[in-house]
């Protein structure tokens, strides 16, 4: 399984001289399956450079976490959805007061937008996400809801024996003891489990978290925490504060790797998640015994 | 590689992190009526924790704590219009009788709220009690 990030930034699009390495999109992560087949996961405004290089007349499947702005805000922009070749279809989560379709049609129509849902030319379809598991393209899909401020999934995508795990917004400290918990009361926890690459929310530094408790996103050690009981294989850092400057993010990784270490594992098994990084991602390599 | 479902769903985790998090006494239900959890200030009023007691199932819940009814018999929570409000999804209020580890028979009064998840239907109930006091008023 192939995984590149086209956008790693929280919240609202942070562009900018000091942010440029590590991106100021919002999120966006494609998944090449080992079958050739591609997903999207989530419509931040790092979709669009994500459409770009999509082959012309391929079915894409965009899985969304939630409707935040900071996760749909490129679909109206994603160059894909003005060819009239190509299906699209946008799975999400579902919601007793309106259709998907309808909800994100409150973004993609006046006066928010110059075109309508109905005017794009691709093949649009909306899906709620099904409660049990289900098949893409060769992979074996689970949506569950997680903490965060509103209807919000996580996802876990199973090809072959590798697992990716995506949480990108995510609190599963809020009000809960994530070190001494039951695993069974931790949001999130069976999505997680084993994963072969984690890919979580961390959007504030420790000393940042108390002010924004609540806001439905993590911190540095709770996500250290959350990723050492699910046992994930490695982790990736995501959703970084707009705040957030390079700089600041670059001593923020090297304090990450320290705790890391501190919890018993590998530095090298952590990283942040970084706009165009491209990682490689397969089950453990089992021991060879002489 | 695919998992078994272990987990709770979402909107009990949020109901024990609320409870954990309150000083009225508390406790929560899930789908099969079992107490999942009960929060200090309950363990404060039973005298036990929760992490003595564990998951109990109805009929376990009634035989270790109640309710018994004003002549001291316990009651059959099945047929308790209370219970068959949460069942229906309604909220129910009630005064009741419970025996604390230590065999003192408490009065209480208790609201149950059902909790239903949109995506999944009845996930369980939070049930929020108060001791009454000897004048009856709210101890």
């Amino acid at each position: 399984m192939q995984v590149k990030v086209w956008g790693a930034r929280g919240s609202v699009p942070a562009p900018g001289p000091h942010m440029n390495r590590y991106g100021g999109n919002t999120s966006c992560v494609q998944v090449t399956l080992a079958g050739g087949e591609e997903l999207i996961l989530d419509a931040g405004t790092g979709i669009r450079t994500a459409g770009i290089d999509l082959q012309r007349g391929r079915r894409i499947h965009i899985l969304l976490t939630h409707l935040h702005l900071d996760h749909i805000q490129g679909l109206m922009f994603f160059p894909p959805c003005f060819r009239a070749d190509t299906e699209i279809t946008i799975w999400g989560p579902a919601s007793p007061e309106a259709s998907l379709e309808d909800r994100i049609a409150r973004y993609i129509s006046a006066p928010l937008s110059p075109v309508e849902v109905r005017e794009l030319p691709c093949s649009v379809s909306f899906r709620d996400t099904p409660v049990t598991e289900w098949e893409l393209g060769g992979a074996t899909i689970r949506a569950e809801a997680v903490t965060h401020r509103g209807p919000t999934l996580g996802y876990r995508l199973i090809d072959g024996e590798t697992t990716l795990a995506y949480v990108p917004d995510h609190e599963p400290a809020l009000g809960a003891s994530l070190a001494a918990l039951e695993p069974e009361w931790i949001s999130g926890f069976d999505l997680a489990r084993g994963a072969d690459l984690l890919i979580h929310d961390c959007q504030y530094a420790d000393d940042e978290y108390p002010a924004h408790a609540g806001w439905g996103h993590s911190g540095l050690s709770d996500t250290l925490t959350f990723a050492r009981r699910v046992e994930a294989r490695r982790l990736l850092l995501f959703h970084h504060d707009p705040l957030h400057s390079d700089e600041f993010l670059d001593d923020f990784g090297a304090t990450a790797k320290q705790a890391w270490q501190t919890l018993g594992r590998d530095a090298t098994e952590l990283e942040l998640g970084m706009e165009g990084s491209e990682l490689s991602v397969g089950p453990p390599v089992p021991a060879v015994h002489a | 590689m695919s998992s078994p479902r272990s987990q709770k769903p979402l909107e009990l985790i949020l109901a024990r992190n609320l409870l954990t998090s309150i000083s009225t006494p508390a406790f929560l239900l899930d789908a099969d009526a079992a107490v999942v959890f009960y929060n200090e200030a309950a363990a404060a009023v039973l005298g036990r924790s929760f992490e003595e007691a564990g998951r109990m199932s109805s009929e376990q819940w009634t035989e270790t704590f109640g309710p018994f009814g004003k002549d001291g018999a316990p009651l059959d929570v099945d047929g308790m219009a209370t219970t068959e409000a949460i069942r229906a999804g309604r909220p129910a209020h009630g005064t009741f009788t419970i025996r604390a580890a230590n065999g003192e028979r408490i009065s209480i009064e208790a609201s149950a709220f059902p909790i239903v998840a949109s995506e999944h239907g009845s996930s369980g109930a939070m049930i929020l009690f108060w001791p009454l006091s000897e004048n009856g008023g709210g101890g």
